[in-house]
Order: structure tokens, then sequence, then C-alpha cells
């Protein structure tokens, strides 16, 4: 058992948590953050992707205590008083999801990649969001809300 | 009804999905995102061995592990077995296993690690028996047979032409289908040219990203509260309560979000046993499979061995075509919904067929129990009659697209199976295709290209209801009974519902409840839903006007003949008019609002309206690596309206995908004893980003009614 002291999209947490303790367990299960998904487990499928001191990574893989010190964003952190963060609203606008069960990761990667690249390429999209699978939407809509939302934050 | 708002304004509309604010902020609650105080973790042991007897269980080491609150074997559900149409899966293994990855014991504990712990206490003692995995093996007289008996068969009805037989005396045989349509034997008899090729097909998972999850909650009294990815709650209540010999009222099934199904989630998996699980526990208790338990002990999509023979004429017209078509459905026959593999039914649909002769038959093997995927055999049966067709071609020097374009079928032609459809544009089709393609211009070096095409009615049967309210303040509430599994239905409905009574999008509400606060729905099957649930809404908002109707005339003070809808959306009779607000909230002060009324669909065995798509890929080939990569491809569909050109084009590009995957990238792997060793989504690859061709989407502007 380990105390961690983290910040969860903005706000300050501090718990205990046991040292095998995965973050993803701890969001969800602990924290109450469930719209970050488990899938494959293993680092494969993208859905539990988070920010961690802005840099994406599965929190199926992480465990809990390595966000001891760091800045977490999640999914439920997007939203700014229930204004959309411009990839949300991209997402719906342009049909990104169906199932939505990827969806939060999808979004986290995005938002991930356009910070570092704020008017990516095709190409840089689909090397950035490669990790994220998606079994509804045949990657096009996500390519395209993606576009969108860099579009629109430029102007 | 409002003067802003015209009958079609929001169908065919690119409206936004109703359920994306949800989908956006991670509020969408799935399955495993419900958690319930006192809730335990269910998990379960699995057979190692394909076919073997179960001497001996010891469960006394694992139930000294702390936290752990129930284990069960086989015994301790004895008698009950489940399945659609043939109930022949049984909660855990009732002294054989049959597959390796069979449940055998399962344990409910407060954490995951003490259930994973005795989960590795538990000593079963196995006798090995001989296994069978090969279709044609299964079939042959000295096989092993992986039943000693035939299951309790429900339902094993079909709604298209064929004779079917349930059980025959064949080995390990669920079922055998054969149909003859004209003369077979006569057309082959007069044939110029034959050809006979076999196709072997391999399984592949359905790849939801959402693994199948439940959650049960049983009261003291009998309640039973069930959280479950499913795509159709309501035929999971009736399953459930079967399974479990309760009466189907004491179950609820709540509402969750689903994270995709694809055909997959429309069985009980592993409900049945987890409700055992919680009873003993006395808890509610929480299932999620692993991915590795998805993609070896789940239901997949059915392998299959199809050997064609067609007969053609000197003109290479297709005289007559030969199926015997062969699907692998493993150990268990009961994830499956139908009793038959339907895709026969859209056996050569694009083509004009006038001979045929079909055999489908479905074994049993030693290997993970096949389920339903999108267009169950569809995908199996187009591969082989499409690679068929250009191995003919190729052998008569034909181009592909003119051969198929040739023998495709035309309004006036029964289809191959023999039943009468009308709207066939299969030729404007693979013209569009051709044309956008550009079929005749030259290729680059290493690039080859080919075209395939596909036929499939819209499903018009089974039952889809809705429950439509108007409030005092205009507002319409649609209840419907089951969730969107992501295709949009919900969104769909709120169209149709807005289109119907000429209302603003914003002010129709759809939602699935429980099961027990909605009406009866069938479900996502078989192309049915949009449909179905259109002649619902139609039902149920040609009753609301009618009751608007009579409150207008009291209202009004004239007689209901005389009351008119007018196109600026007022309500008139005898010179006077009122608009819906201002008659709703005069009926909510006069105690008659909300008005609520229920429609229903008609449903019927089979829509004689068809749909039709052709596809055209350019694939470039790495001569070093042998790599091959789908550059681009033209997709043509012929599909009548589309309601949403958002949620259509997803469907489409969804689809797509799913298939490029089938052909390209995926596979479940079956080693020797039918173990799938294509166990992590490492070994079994499913289409990344980086995979996808650049895509045409062409849709015929072809206004057909459904
Ligand atoms: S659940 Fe973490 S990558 Fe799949
Ligand atoms: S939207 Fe369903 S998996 Fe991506």
């Amino acid at each position: 058992m380990r105390t961690v002291h983290t910040t969860v999209n903005g706000q300050r947490v501090v718990a205990d948590v046991p040292d095998n303790t995965l973050l993803v367990d701890f969001l969800r299960s602990q924290l109450e953050l469930t719209g970050t998904k488990e899938s494959c487990g293993v680092g494969v499928c993208g859905a539990c992707s988070v920010l961690l001191d802005g840099k994406p990574v599965s929190s199926c893989l992480t465990l809990a205590v390595f966000a001891d010190g760091c800045t977490i964003e999640t999914i439920e952190g997007m939203a700014d008083d229930n204004k959309l963060h411009p990839l949300q609203e991209a997402f719906i606008r342009c049909g990104g999801f169906q199932c939505g069960i990827c969806t939060p990761g999808q979004i986290m990667m995005a938002k991930a990649l356009l910070e570092q690249h704020p008017r990516p390429t095709r190409m840089q999209i689909k090397q950035w969001m490669m990790g994220n699978l998606c079994r509804c939407t045949g990657y096009y809509k996500i390519i395209e809300s993606i576009e969108s939302a860099a579009e629109g934050t430029k102007s | 009804m409002t003067a802003q708002t015209q009958p079609s304004e929001f169908v065919g509309k690119a409206v936004e999905r109703l359920d994306g604010p949800d989908k956006v902020t991670g509020r969408a609650r799935y399955t495993a995102d419900v958690f319930l105080p006192g809730m335990l973790i269910g998990r379960c042991l699995r057979s190692p061995y394909a076919s073997a007897r179960i001497v001996s269980i010891d469960t006394s080491k694992a139930k000294r592990v702390p936290g752990v609150f129930a284990i069960l074997t086989g015994a301790d559900v004895a008698g009950y077995r489940y399945g659609r149409v043939c109930r022949d899966i049984p909660i855990l293994a009732q002294g054989v296993v049959r597959f390796v990855g069979e449940k055998v014991a399962a344990v409910a504990a407060e954490t995951a690690e003490a259930a994973d712990t005795a989960l590795s206490l538990i000593r079963v003692e196995y006798e090995e028996l001989p296994f069978v995995v090969d279709v044609h093996a299964a079939l042959r007289d000295d096989a092993h047979r992986v039943h000693d008996q035939p299951p309790k068969v429900v339902g094993a009805r079909l709604r298209n032409p064929g004779d079917l037989k349930m059980y025959p005396p064949l080995p390990n045989v669920i079922s055998q289908l054969t149909l003859r349509h004209g003369n077979p034997a006569e057309a082959f008899a007069q044939a110029d040219h034959q050809f006979q090729h076999t196709f072997n097909i391999p399984s592949v998972h359905q790849g939801y990203i959402e693994p199948h999850s439940c959650l049960i909650a049983a009261s003291d009294d009998g309640d039973v509260d069930v959280w479950m990815s499913n795509k159709a709650p309501h035929g999971a209540r009736a399953a459930l309560a079967e399974a479990l010999s309760i009466p189907k009222e004491k179950i609820t099934l709540n509402p969750v979000f689903i994270g995709g199904d694809f055909g997959g989630k429309g069985g009980l998996m592993d409900a049945p046993l987890c409700y055992h699980l919680a009873l003993h526990a006395r808890r509610p208790v929480k299932m999620v499979m692993n991915s590795f338990e998805e993609l070896t002990a789940a239901n997949p999509r059915h392998a299959a061995s199809i050997t064609l023979t067609t007969a053609l004429d000197r003109n290479a017209r297709i005289l007559a075509m030969k199926a015997r078509m062969i699907f692998n459905s493993g150990a268990y026959a009961g994830f499956c919904p139908v009793p038959t593999i339907h895709g026969y039914t859209a056996f050569a649909g694009p083509y004009k067929v006038p001979n045929c002769d079909l055999e489908v038959l479905r074994v049993y093997t030693n290997a993970v129990p096949a389920g339903h995927m999108r267009s169950p055999g569809g995908p199996q049966i187009t591969f082989a009659v499409e690679s068929h067709l250009d191995m003919i071609a190729r052998d008569l020097q034909l181009d592909p697209c003119r051969f198929r374009r040739d023998n495709a079928i035309a309004e006036g032609d029964l289809s191959p199976i023999g039943e009468r459809r009308q709207f066939l544009h299969c030729r404007a089709v693979i013209d569009a295709a051709i044309r956008e393609f550009g079929w005749d211009r030259p290729k680059g070096a290493d690039v080859g290209r080919g075209i395939a095409l596909y036929e499939y009615p819209p499903g018009t049967f089974d039952d889809s209801n809705v429950v439509m309210s108007i409030d005092g303040a205009a507002k319409v509430d649609v209840a419907v009974g089951a969730p969107d599994t992501g295709t949009g239905f919900h969104t769909i409905v709120a169209q149709l519902t807005a289109g119907e009574l000429q209302l603003p999008l914003n002010d129709i509400r759809v939602a699935f409840r429980d099961t027990g606060a909605s009406p009866f729905e069938r479900g996502p099957s078989g192309s049915r839903l949009t449909t179905t649930i259109q002649q619902a809404i139609k039902a149920a908002v040609d009753a609301i006007k009618t009751a608007l109707t009579t409150l207008a005339a009291e209202r009004l003070g004239a007689r209901e003949g005389d009351v008119r809808y007018r196109p600026d959306g007022l309500i008139e009779a005898r010179g006077k008019s009122i608009d819906l607000k201002a008659l709703m909230a005069w009926a909510e002060a006069a105690g008659k609002a909300p008005v609520v009324r229920h429609g229903k669909n008609t449903p019927t065995g089979r829509s004689d309206v068809t749909c039709f798509a052709a596809q055209i890929a350019e694939v470039g080939v790495d001569r070093e690596t042998g790599q091959i990569r789908v550059n681009f491809m033209v997709t043509a569909h012929d599909v009548g309206q589309v309601i949403n050109p958002i949620t259509h084009q997803g469907q489409i590009e969804g689809g797509l995908v799913q298939a490029f995957g089938q052909t390209v990238c995926e596979r479940l792997h079956f080693g020797d004893d039918g173990a799938v060793i294509s166990a992590t989504l490492g070994d079994y690859k499913l289409p990344t980003v980086m995979d996808i061709p650049d895509l045409t989407t062409i849709l015929l502007p072809v206004p057909t009614a459904i």
C-alpha cells in the first residue's frame, strides 16, 4: 500500500493504493471515473488511453503508483463546465463514434496529438492513432473528426 | 405540426446522434461501469482439453481462500441446458468437456485476485477422449460423436424456402437444409462448361471492443436485476427465464450501453452462470470476459467449407449452380438464434441462376462454439461464390466485371433460391462502380483489381413496438424495447417520429428504460430494425393523431370529421384553428394529457425488396515480402431511402472495414485440438487505422419504397 498524490482532471487526489493496482482500476473502481474503458487489458486496443503529464499511456499497463506526483487527464475532464471540447464536438458532428466504447480512448489520444501537431497531416493522424482500435466506424469518420477539430481550433 | 417544420425535414437529414453527448464525455454507462454495493467478481475455470471426461473436481483448497463467497461446479447446476433453438449448452460442463475453453467451474470473490487464486487451487482430473475438429472428418461414419443425444429443439422454423431437418441421422449434423429450384440435373446435362471449386473459409471473431459482460443481483424475494451486454433485452429476458426456470416477470434487464454487437451479443453467454453465483453468494456478481476468453471461448463466426459447381452455356451464361456448404458449429449449437445458417438465402443473389441445388449443413466439432456475426454465412458464401466466378472468368478469358454484368439478375428474374424480388438494380450498381473506379484505365506495376457483388434484402420479420406519448407541453416520448447498439437506432426513431408528427427534433425523446417499462422489441437482426420500427412509429402516430382529432374537435366545438391538419401546422375546424402546443396545454388542464398510444409493426416473413452492392478494390503487392495492401476501393450501393446519412455511411464504412479484416488480416487459428491459438489481439489482427484503403462510396439515386 502506498499513498499516491495526483491531480486528476484538475482536482488534487490523495489516495492509498495497493502496489499492484493498475491505473485503469484505480480510476474506474476507486475514483469511479468509468469513462476510461478497459477492453484487451494488454496494451493493444487503446480503449484505456489516458494522459499522464500530457502524454498518452495505456492505463491497463500502468501501475497506479506510477502516477504519484503526476497530473492525470481522463475523458471526464475534457468538457469545461458543460462546454464540450472542440474534439468532442467534432466527434459528434462528424459521427466519429458508433457504439462509443472506444471513443474516450480515441478522444484522449487525439487530444495529445493536437497538442503536439495542431494541424496534423492525414498520415500523422493515422500514425498517431494506430494504437486505438475501433470495430464500428472503420476509422474514416474518426479521421474526419480529428481533421475537423484541428481546423476549428486553428481559426 | 408546427409551422416551421415540414413532414420530411428530418428524414434524410444528417442530424447529430442523440447519444453523442453521453458517448464523447464518458457519461455513457456500459455494463462493466455499473458497480453495486457488496458486488463480487465472478471468474471461471476452463477446460484445457478438446474432449474429456471429468473424473473428479476438488474445490476444498479453493474454498479456504479469503474473500471467496461461492464456488460452483457442474453438480451445482445440473439439469439446466440453455441455448437459442437448440438447448444444448450446460451452464457448467456436465461430466464431459467438448472444447478447449469450456467452463468447468466458477468462483465469486470480493476481488479478482481472490477469484483467480481460488481458481488456481481447484483440482480437476480429466480422462481424455477422442475428438474431432475438421468438419469433413466429423461427417464420417466412424467419427467421434460430439454429443450422444440430440438436445431439445424449440422454434426451428424457416422464413425462406428449403427443406429443413434438425438432427438428421448423419454423424454430428445439427441441421441439414436442402433446396432445389428449377431442374439442375437437366441444366448440367446441357452445359458447355462446368467448373467446380472448394473454398475453406476460417472463423473470425466479431471483434467488438467491449467484451461480454453481465452483472446480476438476485433479491431474497426472487427478483432478479440484470445488466448485460445484450442487443435484445426482451429476448434475453425470456431466454434467461427459461434457462433458469423462473418466471420472466421476476427478471428485469436494465438499460446499459452496448459496446459493439455485430451479431455476437444476442445470446446469454455467462448470464445463467452469473445468476447461480449470485444466488449462492447472496451478493451481486459481475462477470466480464477477458480478451483471451473472448477470442478462445465466446461465439465467433462459423468456419465453412463450401464446394460450388457451376454449369454455363457456350455464351458463358450461368445455367445452374450446385453448392454444398458445411459450417463448423463447434461444440454447441445454442449460440445461433436460427436453425440453419441464413446466408444461403442470399446465395449468388446478384445473379440469374435459373437452376439451383443447395445443401447447407451445420456440424458439431470439438472447437469453440460458433454463433452469429453480421450477416451469418453471408461473407463465407459470398467469398466462395465471387472467387469461383473470378476463376471461371479467368479460365474462359472473360473480363470479371462484364461476365458478372452479363449474368446479373434483372427485374422479373427469380432469385437463385426461387424467390420473387423487386427493384433489382444490380446492373446499375455494377455500372456505377465500374464508372467511378475507372475499370478500363491502365494498371500500375504489381497491382491487381477485383470486383465483388452482394445482395441482401432488409428484414421485415418479428415484432417491433413503440409506446408514444405526447404531454401538455407537446413534447413526445417514444419508449422502445432495445438499446442503441451503436447503429444510430434511437436517433432514427426520433427523426422518423419528428417527421411523422411535424415536430422539431428537440421535442422528441427516445429511450429504452428497462424490460418492465418498455414494449417488446426483437432488436437489431437481419437489417430489420429501421424498417420494422418505422412501421411501429407510423402506427403509433396514426393512433396519436386520431386522439388529437378528438381533442381538437372538442376544443373547437366541431365534429371530428371537420378537423383538418393544415400544412402550416395548425389544426383547423369550421373556420377556427389552434396549434398543437395550445391544444395540448388545454388537454392537460382538462385532465386529458398525456396522450399515450401504442404502435406495432406488421411483420412479414420476407421482404421482396432487396438491395445490391458492388465493390471494386485495387490491391498492390510487394514482390519481395509478399505483403499485400488494399490501396483503393469503390463501394456502390442501391439502398433506397436513407434516413440519416451520417449513421448510414457509418454502417457502410464499418462493414467494409470488417470485411477487409476478414479478407486480409483476421483469422481465428485453430490448433490440432481445436483450441484457438490466435488468442490475443496481438495474434488476432484487427484492422487499424493504418490499414484502411482510400474509399469512395456511391449511393444510387433510386427511390425504392420499402
Ligand atoms: S485495455 Fe488497455 S490497451 Fe486495451
Ligand atoms: S465506436 Fe464502437 S468500437 Fe469504436
